[in-house]
């Protein structure tokens, strides 16, 4: 008894520091996975291009950055917020465009072409940044430096880098915000009830159109929050970011069952933490695999997710 | 008009011949430059670019090599082994004999192969996986460059004897280059008895490698070599700063150009690295540097001289044998030395340099660095 209680403290330090690190990249999945779950809950369509989305929110949150100067001396908060809100708006407009341009045209054909256009989509905006940006790598200056750190066990000092802690935190407040949204206002109603029949919905005098262009726009917002905050704490940009990083959340949506909001939550949270644990306890190689492999049985056990419904199945 | 005498006939004719033997031998030939000229390592494709353009440029002007100039083709493998597989075929259906690349070795291996079946020369200024010229027997794949197994000892030593640490992570990005060099750097720590505490392999591309930097902090890490390019380097070094690791870095030269301290920032101070010896401080090269500078390129990175001196090596081949037929060339390459900006070069029975050294240099947070050894 003795001897594990021991083992305990050695290893709780490392599992705190693991699990601190677990959480933040989860919490950006999340944030991605958010887009590709409400799309697919209501047009039945995977958004391919949204990986693309969040990797052009970082550009914009760099130049936007860039334009107004950090070494100008103004408060953090107005340089992270004016940032931020340019991400958004922009990376917004660029989530409707791509619906008018990319899916509006093709909605009603069989199922396959919007994907094809999707993928089609995605390809068009990397190459797009890659062009007008250059495929080198851009360094991301630092906002937001310094960390809590705390001393655990007997040599083991856990850091918390302020800047995952504004991650998290910004994610949970939206997540708080998006899931009040969807349960009481207006277009929320409007979102659930195309999610539930789109052609009923349309007949009870819902503008169907407007919805959709709705979803596409608030999850690119959303994505544009993860692309500048993960932007700013890992420091570097390039136009394939968003490829990786829509695998993952297009994981993590399916994971927490696809079509469902706190599936997508969920499922981001459990796909950041079970990687990084991975990575932390089994040689760090097959990080992917280990992932992968629970992400397999997962499914095996509950096809439709772990908070999908079995009725929203649509493909 | 009275005809011509029958010597008279004889002489023009043989005038006549020998003038269109003249033109028929000198032609323009085509070498290809094939590097990374975009994704994430086109820097390296840069400073191939940038060598080998200068010394195509220089030799055309000083009258081409026996009468041919030489013409560019540059085209992009972006570092992928599929897309160096599609530029190689092209490169051969084009016609093209001589090729200057690739610059990674995940996408130089592949296409020897190519190379090597249809007889087209190869010399790359950049690749060091030993496998590209150790794996099969060739006759037309060389390099201007040293190899893993020459570097990773000057690192090795380095290490062994001036750093000695107590705990060493070594890490890789599990690619061809990557993954040789840590290999051969943990061979020789391993032989030396040092202790070697993590040896794992992460994925490159990816963005957070927080998990990997805690896993060297529990385990009390104080130095960790990376196999690997700048990007995963510079992530590496900056998360490490961020989580208060304070090991001391060390890469091979795919690490060491500028965008490493855009990525890392302060973290960057202090890195350790092997390079190939600066050629640009050679008293030799003054005149080429001058070169470099007016065309407005940068001959300050590792693989520039390397690129040219591919160029000169090819050009006083085809000098040499008065022919631009690549099977000659290659011989005459196994069996003569030629003096370029990076020295004597000879080659041996593989096609690699007979000798090429490394030396070991710190880096500093403004991207410049200092030679230690």
């Amino acid at each position: 008894m003795g001897a594990s209680l021991f083992a305990m403290n050695e290893l709780l330090p490392e599992l705190t520091q693991q699990l601190v690190n677990g959480l933040s990249l989860g919490a950006i999945y999340a944030l991605i996975a958010i887009g590709y779950t409400m799309v697919y809950g209501i047009i039945g369509m995977i958004n391919f291009a949204h990986g693309e989305i969040y990797m052009i929110a970082s550009y914009v949150g760099l130049v936007t950055l860039s334009a107004i100067g950090v070494q100008a001396g103004y408060p953090l908060l107005l340089l992270l917020g004016a940032t931020l809100i340019v991400a958004v708006v922009v990376t917004g407009l660029y989530g409707w465009t791509v619906e008018r341009v990319a899916y509006r045209p093709l909605r009603g054909g069989p199922r396959l072409v919007p994907l094809i256009s999707a993928i089609g989509m995605s390809i068009f905006l990397q190459n797009f940044v890659q062009i007008g940006q250059g495929s080198r790598d851009m360094p991301v200056p630092v906002l937001i430096s310094g960390a809590l750190e705390f001393q655990m066990g007997s040599d083991f000092t856990v850091t918390i880098a302020y800047s995952r802690m504004v991650i998290v935190g910004l994610t949970v407040l939206l997540m708080l915000a998006l899931t009040l949204f969807i349960a009481r206002s207006r277009m929320g109603r409007a979102c659930r009830a195309c999610a539930e029949d789109m052609g009923m919905t349309n007949l009870l005098g819902i503008d169907i159109n407007r919805v959709i262009s709705f979803t596409f726009v608030l999850g690119a917002m959303l994505a544009a929050v993860g692309g500048v905050l993960i932007a700013l704490s890992i420091g570097k940009l390039n136009p394939y970011i968003g490829f990786i990083a829509g695998i993952k959340a297009f994981t993590a949506a399916v994971l927490g069952g696809i079509g469902s909001i706190p599936g997508a939550m969920l499922g981001g949270v459990l796909l950041g933490l079970v990687e990084t644990l991975a990575a932390a306890y089994f040689p760090t190689q097959y990080k992917d695999v280990v992932s992968f492999v629970l992400l397999v049985l997962i499914l095996l056990f509950r096809p439709t997710g772990l908070l999908g419904r079995a009725d929203m199945e649509k493909v | 008009m009275k005809p011509l005498n029958c010597p008279a006939r004889l002489v023009l004719a043989l005038v006549i011949t020998a003038f269109c033997g003249r033109i028929a031998q000198a032609e323009t030939v085509k070498i290809a430059i094939v590097g990374p000229l975009t994704g994430a390592v086109a820097q390296y494709g840069d400073m191939v670019k940038a060598g080998a353009l200068t010394a195509i440029e220089r030799i055309n002007a000083a009258g081409g090599a026996d009468g041919n100039t030489f013409e560019a083709v540059l085209l992009d493998d972006a570092c992928e082994p599929k897309q160096a597989v599609a530029v190689a075929n092209k490169i051969v259906s084009e016609g093209i004999k001589f090729v200057i690349g690739h610059a990674c070795s995940g996408s130089s291996i592949p296409a020897a192969d190519i190379y090597e079946n249809e007889g087209v020369v190869m010399i790359t200024p950049s690749a060091t996986a030993p496998q590209l010229t150790e794996a099969k027997p060739r006759q037309f794949i060389f390099r201007t460059i040293g190899r893993d197994d020459q570097q990773g000892p000057v690192a090795a030593k380095y290490i062994i004897e001036q750093v000695k640490p107590k705990k060493i992570a070594v890490l890789h990005d599990k690619q061809s280059y990557g993954q040789g060099m840590a290999t051969s750097v943990k061979a020789a720590l391993d032989a030396a008895k040092l202790p070697v505490v993590v040896f794992e392999g992460i994925h490159a591309g990816d963005s957070d490698y927080s998990a990997v930097i805690t896993k060297l902090k529990s385990r009390g890490v104080d130095f960790v070599y990376f196999g690997g390019y700048h990007p995963e380097m510079g992530l590496l070094m900056r998360q490490a700063r961020e989580q208060g690791v304070k090991a001391l870095f060390m890469g091979p030269e795919g690490v060491g150009n500028k965008d490493i301290t855009a990525i890392a920032g302060a973290a960057s101070e202090g890195m350790l690295l092997t390079l190939p010896v600066d050629f640009s401080a050679d008293p030799a090269n003054v005149a080429l540097l001058s070169a470099f500078a007016a065309q407005k390129r940068n001959p300050n990175g590792p693989f520039q001289m390397p690129a040219y001196a591919g160029v000169k090596v090819i050009a006083d081949a085809i000098a040499g044998t008065g022919s631009t037929d690549p099977a000659r060339v290659a011989a005459y390459m196994h069996s003569h030395t030629f003096k370029t900006p990076i020295g004597v070069v000879a080659y041996d029975d593989k096609g690699d340099l007979k000798s090429f050294k490394f030396v070991v240099y710190t880096w500093h947070q403004d991207a410049s660095k200092t030679a230690i050894n």
